[in-house]
């Protein structure tokens, strides 16, 4: 330990009790040696990813669940995912984790300076992700495809303009933000304190990397709008295969219209749920429940249903739920919660970093006590790592 | 030391009591000395007190929910309401006792006592991550109690949705506390990973771990691995309520036995975070009360690993009735009849332990006897549920509530209540009335029996669960159980009395009062604020041989033959020296 | 203590007579589910009582002064414990591959089961025969087997017959089933009995639990839901009769299926029984108190206020469409939660409900009096 020659000896031990008079300040008083406390982050951090990976993997799997239900609904609605935005943020991600490793690299070398500049070209590749992000989220929000509940989205109308800035709302909070750490680059500049300039001067082209990437996400969205035209217009083609699909699936059912209305009617959540479910081997009992239904109702049918009126509704109803908010916003509500939830954990990871960059300007890590850069370093790669495996399933799986 | 029973040629080890500067307790003083604590110690007091908070809370919920059941059309709760009240009332006992009470009770309260210092380190690997959890508990238990303020909570505290996306009450207030706690959990059980793998003194192997260890050790695998999922799940509840999601609910296509899958692949897993400290807290007071070495450490230590492991597998037994494939089904049962295998082995191994041993029928032993005859009928009525011909008629009947409460109350709570005795001393310092301690323990097991026993019946007979009124033929048996829940209640206030007795005018406690081998009785009683001033010669944590009884002063010692000491004069005799003999 | 062991071995002694444990035993089901279940509970029993009785020998036996030493120190054995951790495994996969045989059999519906559809709603249970006849008793055929084809319109619910040993959940979005062969018929009552209980019951929702019998003269299975639906789940409960012959059952069908056309039952009797039996009651009350839906108390003939902001007067016209359509026009501070009853209720099922909402509302009363004497007026007796 003698080796420790930045560290000050200082009495750090709260507790006062005189043991282990060699105690670095980095090294906490229940540990016995630095090795012991790298050893102990590194263990925990390992099982903290666990833990991350499962949170996640909840979602992974209502992934693979509702994929394997309706495939179709997933097919069609990726369509409205713009590839180009999501390959851009990939990219930048994985830039980020080479500066993170780098990052890693430098503190293990002592290597102030290029510690400070890597860790805020992560940071910088992070609010860059979160900007494209903003233009994805927004672009969608306009156009109402959001989660089952909320979902809108009008085919006749894909570009409705009566929604609200949403883009503006994403962006006030880093432009605070943005304002807040410029303020705090002047006022530390105008006291003459270096450590606050130095700490202040790197945050700053972080925040500003958040309005690149939003612009980088405008250019490309726009570029795409041509490109977008024919999305639209062939996206009711990928959505209609949908009921498309189902319809030639129930063709048998819907020759017997009578039926079809009087379930149509019993079944308020819709028929074609259940018939879907009834395609899923899984769902015991399902088609010959429904078979049954179907009898028996047709049987009823005689004697309840009134008139031409009830049988032309139940059908057109069935039809648009197919199109719109149950089936299509499944895929949307998997989304937002993924990348939502994703974002999460940038936006956390934004904070850890930041964090790392203060202590790093206050050289607070060295040779024997860079722990927290390796921590945040493999939290940092798992984050990229997730976005890696949603990029394919969300994005390019067609 | 001359007492009588001591061997005059052998000199005594023990370290006496602790100055006021030195005790945990004492060392610092005001109320900010707790709050921002990072002694592992004090943060185990903290949750031991709010783990009892909340247990009493639940504990009355229970009581209010027997005494409505007094009479078939409900004896406390009347009018349009009155199924309502109910409803809440079953609600927020079951979810306050899960996840206030029974989740963090041995593992956060006695766990933070006693990990550290079973271990032989000075504090938990991760202090402020440990207060952190506490705190998120706090905020967790915050918000469940902002949710009985708000609207109340009626789903049950399985959230099954769709119920609990269309009810009116509070189910976001409720299901966010959970996923707090459910945080809470997590950094638990990372940090006691943590430091049984990092923290141990040299000398402290794998095998010389007390089986307390083990059993937390294998806890916190659990928590760590199934916790998060509990998460997501809550999460996804939350979006659902709150945006339609459509993973879960029928409306938007969603599906709810989805939602039971996620559910219970948690709360599965979760039973044996209830059930497996308790284990560890049987494993070592039977050995320690009966003086004899733990018989099968090996068998007890991998069955709790292998329980932990294979919890992961059964969660489909909570849904027999619901409407699995055939084959799933039978996979899930086949999966389930495996789990009782290692916890058969325990029991076993137990009764081995106390044969032939040197048996005190102290508090804590009562307890742990009483839990082994609680959980034995709780372990073994878990095969009716697991056989799918029975299970299809015992299924959401009053048979599993009986059932669950054996292997919670019966055993979680009266290994936590065996736990607490037995290690009390240790953590205040205090002796407590062991007649009112026996007592407490013989009211607790006659009314737990009383209360419960007759539930059996009363679901083979076909009583469904979380019926608020009930047909008249089941009277009787519902009369019984709720005399017997009295005297539950009763025979738990005993307890803690004596407990809060014995801080005020308890007998000062010897550092080892049971006679224990494990390191936290090489320690002062209550420890000093540190510990171990060096690490400790770690021993075998079952070798009973060398501990004697000191009559005279109420307490075991550790004797050690005579040293030959070389020189003839005493090192007192020479004071310039005085300093070396150490 | 002791005293509590007796305790706990009378009750298992109970076990002789078979009728203390469990329900009549009704279906093809339940000897086979009763026997499986005994013969584990013997198992248990032979495992619990050396492990109690062991447990309470030894904490007497070895019991010793403090400071005594443990006479052996024995720290493992390992074929003794290879043997205890192995041998039981023989009993638990003697029990798997029981109960699941005899699970198989009941998820394998025989050929030619009478199918009768079940939907289930908070909180009460409709079975359906078919040709529109609904009906909240399930009456099926002995020694026939039936198999219910189920559905929830709201959460999960769960059907248990404990007669039967059968039990299932309904689960929304799913189709679940179940089947099962009763082999014991109801007995009918006799005619005085039920004619003196009918007279006494009066006019009120009839009270099963009292008479022991339907409404019908039928002794009666229970028939409960078992998993938790809300407020009410305690009385979500119906009854289960059992047919001699084809001909008694069709009868009862025929009786049920509608209002007589004899003129015997007024359209107002009619809607209440309705009323009663169509799970109306679970959510609508009769006396002015909020439930899941607004009280019928009142509301014939009254402006309701929307969650859209509109009013609307409910008139027959209004309250056809909310039984038809009950998630259109929503009264202000409710949910909407109603399911339809589109196809389920004939034209003159709605007219009688309607009628019967217009003898509970002061409104409705006035106007049909006033109807009676051949004058019309728009009482104004709106309240906001």
């Amino acid at each position: 330990m003698s080796t420790i020659e930045a560290s000050p000896e200082v009495g750090h031990d709260d507790h006062g009790h005189d043991h282990d008079h060699d105690h670095p300040a980095f090294l906490a008083h229940h540990f016995d040696t630095p090795e012991q406390q790298f050893d102990s982050g590194k263990l925990g951090i390992w099982l903290f990813l666990v833990t991350e990976v499962l949170f996640f993997s909840g979602m992974f799997c209502a992934y693979a669940i509702f994929r394997a239900l309706r495939p179709e609904v997933f097919e069609g609605c990726s369509q409205f995912l713009n590839t180009k935005l999501g390959a851009i943020n990939t990219g930048v991600l994985l830039f980020s984790s080479l500066t993170m490793a780098w990052a890693v690299r430098c503190s293990q070398l002592e290597q102030h300076k290029g510690l400070v500049g890597t860790l805020a070209a992560t940071l910088s590749c992070a609010m860059i992700f979160l900007g494209v992000k903003s233009i994805e989220y927004s672009h969608k929000w306009g156009m109402g495809l959001l989660p089952a509940g909320l979902f809108a989205y009008d085919p006749s109308n894909p570009h409705p303009t009566d929604h609200p800035n949403y883009l503006m709302y994403i962006c006030i909070p880093f432009a605070i933000a943005l304002a807040g750490v410029l303020l705090w680059l002047v006022v530390s500049a105008g006291l003459g304190n270096k450590m606050h300039v130095a700490m202040a001067m790197p945050l700053t082209v972080v925040c500003l990397c958040f309005f690149v990437g939003v612009g980088l996400g405008m250019v490309l969205e726009s570029g795409d709008e041509t490109a977008e035209h024919i999305d639209v217009h062939a996206d009711p083609n990928g959505l209609a295969s949908a009921p498309v699909m189902l319809e030639a699936e129930k063709a048998a059912a819907a020759e017997a219209a009578p039926a079809i209305a009087a379930s149509g009617a019993m079944v308020s959540v819709d028929e074609s749920v259940l018939e879907i479910l009834a395609g899923d081997a899984s769902n015991t009992g399902v088609t010959s429940g429904l078979n049954a239904l179907e009898q028996q109702n047709a049987a009823a049918g005689t004697s309840t249903i009134t008139g031409d009126e009830a049988v032309v509704g139940a059908i057109t109803t069935t039809e648009i739920d197919v199109m719109t908010p149950t089936t299509a916003g499944v895929f949307f509500s998997i989304y937002y919660c993924m990348t939502g939830i994703h974002a999460i954990h940038i936006l956390a990871g934004i904070g850890v970093l930041v964090w790392l960059l203060v202590r790093a300007v206050r050289l607070d890590f060295n040779r024997q006590y860079f722990g927290p850069v390796d921590y945040v370093g493999l939290y940092w790669h798992l984050v990229d790592l997730i976005w890696i495996y949603l990029f394919p399933l969300l994005y390019l799986i067609r | 030391m001359s007492a009588g029973s001591l061997p005059s040629d052998s000199q005594v080890r023990d370290p006496g009591y602790p100055t006021p500067s030195e005790n945990y307790l004492t060392n610092s003083k005001g109320i900010l000395s707790w709050v921002f604590t990072l002694d592992h110690k004090r943060i185990g007091v903290m949750y031991l007190v709010g783990v009892t908070l909340a247990f009493a809370i639940a504990g009355l919920l229970a009581l209010l929910i027997r005494l409505h059941l007094f009479q078939p059309d409900g004896f406390v709760f009347k009018g349009e309401e009155a199924n309502n009240w109910y409803n809440q009332v079953f609600t927020l006992h079951g979810a306050i006792m899960v996840f206030l009470f029974i989740i963090p009770s041995v593992p956060a309260a006695l766990g933070n006592f006693l990990v550290p210092v079973m271990l032989g380190a000075k504090d938990v690997a991760f202090p402020r991550l440990n207060l952190c959890s506490f705190y998120l508990w706090v905020f967790g238990a915050l918000f469940f109690v902002s949710a009985l303020c708000a609207s109340g909570l009626d789903t049950g505290w399985t959230f099954y949705t769709p119920y609990s996306t269309t009810t009116n009450s509070s189910v976001i207030l409720a299901t966010s506390g959970a996923f707090i706690l459910g945080f809470s959990s997590i950094f638990t059980g990372l940090n006691f990973i943590v430091t049984i793998n990092t923290m141990r003194p040299p000398g402290m192997t794998w095998f010389r771990m007390p089986l307390f260890l083990w059993a937390t050790y294998a806890t916190s695998i659990i928590q760590v691995l199934a916790t998060p999922v509990l998460g997501i799940t809550l999460l996804l509840l939350i979006a659902e309520r709150t945006m339609k999601i459509g993973i879960f609910d029928p409306e938007y296509n969603g599906d709810p036995v989805t939602f039971q899958h996620f559910f219970w692949f948690y709360s599965h897993p979760a039973v044996y975070i209830m059930i497996l400290p308790a284990f560890g807290i049987i494993s070592d007071l039977i050995s320690v009360h009966s003086h004899k070495r733990i018989f099968g450490y090996r068998f007890i230590a991998y069955s709790s690993i292998a329980i932990a492991l294979l919890g992961f597998l059964v969660w489909g037994h909570h849904m027999f009735t619901a409407g699995m494939s055939s084959l799933t089904t039978i996979i899930f049962s086949a999966l389930t009849f495996t789990v009782s295998v290692p916890s058969a082995i325990k029991v076993f191994n137990w009764l081995a332990t106390m044969y032939k041993g040197s048996i005190s029928l102290t508090t804590p032993m009562c307890y742990a006897l009483s839990f082994i005859f609680l959980f034995t009928i709780g372990g073994l009525t878990g095969l009716h549920l697991g056989t799918l011909a029975t299970d299809m008629h015992l299924h959401d009947t009053y048979f599993v509530v009986a059932h669950f409460h054996y292997v919670m109350v019966g055993g979680t709570l009266v290994a936590f209540l065996g736990g607490v005795f037995h290690w009390w001393p240790k953590m205040f310092g205090k002796m407590y009335s062991e007649f009112g301690g026996r007592l407490s323990a013989a009211l607790v097991f006659a009314g737990f029996n009383l209360t419960f026993l007759p539930q059996f019946v009363l679901g083979s007979r076909g009583m469904p669960r979380r019926y608020a009124t009930y047909d008249p033929e089941f009277a009787f048996l519902h009369q019984m159980s709720t005399f017997g829940s009295m005297l539950l209640g009763f025979g738990l206030l005993v307890a803690l009395i004596v407990l809060v007795k014995s801080l005020r005018s308890g007998k000062r406690a010897p550092a080892n009062p049971w006679g224990g081998a494990t390191l936290e009785w090489q320690c002062t009683s209550p420890p000093p604020f540190y510990n171990f001033e060096r690490a400790p010669s770690v021993g075998d944590p079952y070798d009973f041989s060398d501990l004697e009884w000191d009559a005279e002063d109420e307490r075991y010692v550790k004797v050690e033959p005579k040293r030959e000491i070389v020189p003839e004069e005493k090192p007192e005799a020479t004071p310039v020296h005085a300093d070396d003999s150490n | 203590m002791f005293a509590k062991m007796n305790n706990v071995f009378s009750l298992l002694g109970d076990q002789f007579s078979g009728s203390e444990w469990f329900p009549q035993q009704a279906s093809t089901f339940a000897k086979e589910n009763d026997d499986l279940f005994f013969a584990i509970t013997w198992l248990c029993v032979l495992f619990f009582v050396p492990i109690a009785g062991c447990l309470f020998y030894f904490a007497l036996k070895y019991k010793k002064p403090k400071g005594a030493k443990a006479e052996s120190n024995t720290a493992h054995n390992t074929p003794l414990e290879l043997a205890w951790s192995i041998l039981p495994s023989f009993f638990l996969v003697a029990m798997f591959v029981y109960g699941a045989q005899s699970y198989l059999n009941r998820r394998t519906v025989p050929d030619g089961a009478n199918e009768v559809g079940l939907r289930a709603q908070m909180w009460n249970w409709q079975l359906d025969y078919g040709n529109g006849v609904i009906n909240p008793e399930l009456h099926i055929l002995v020694d026939e087997p039936t198999k219910l084809a189920m559905r929830s319109t709201d959460v999960i619910h769960s059907v248990f017959i404990p007669a039967f040993r059968a039990k299932k959940d309904v689960v929304p979005g799913r189709y679940n089933y179940m089947w099962f062969e009763a082999d014991v018929a109801s007995e009918k009552v006799s005619d005085e009995t039920l004619a003196s209980a009918v007279k006494e019951n009066g006019s009120d929702e009839w009270d099963y639990d009292k008479w022991q019998f339907t409404p019908d003269g039928y002794k009666f299975f229970d028939l409960y839901c078992t998993e938790y639906c809300g407020k009410n789940h305690s009385i979500m409960q119906s009854v289960v009769v059992v047919h001699e012959t084809e001909d008694d059952l069709n009868a009862w069908i025929k009786k049920v299926s509608k209002r007589p056309d004899d003129g015997s039952v007024s359209p107002a009797e009619w809607g209440k029984k309705l009323y009663n039996q169509r799970g109306c009651k679970g959510c609508h009350s009769l006396d002015g108190s909020k439930r899941v839906g607004p009280s019928f108390k009142e509301s014939y003939g009254n402006m309701r206020q929307l969650t859209n902001g509109d009013s609307v007067k409910a008139d027959a016209e209004y309250i056809r469409n909310s039984i038809l359509e009950p998630k259109k026009q929503i009264v202000a501070g409710y949910q909407p939660v109603m399911p339809s009853y589109k196809g389920q209720l004939s034209e003159d099922d709605i007219a009688s409900i309607t009628a019967f909402l217009e003898t509970v509302s002061d409104y409705g009363r006035k106007v049909g009096a006033e109807d009676e004497g051949g004058s019309t007026t728009e009482e104004p007796t709106e309240k906001e």
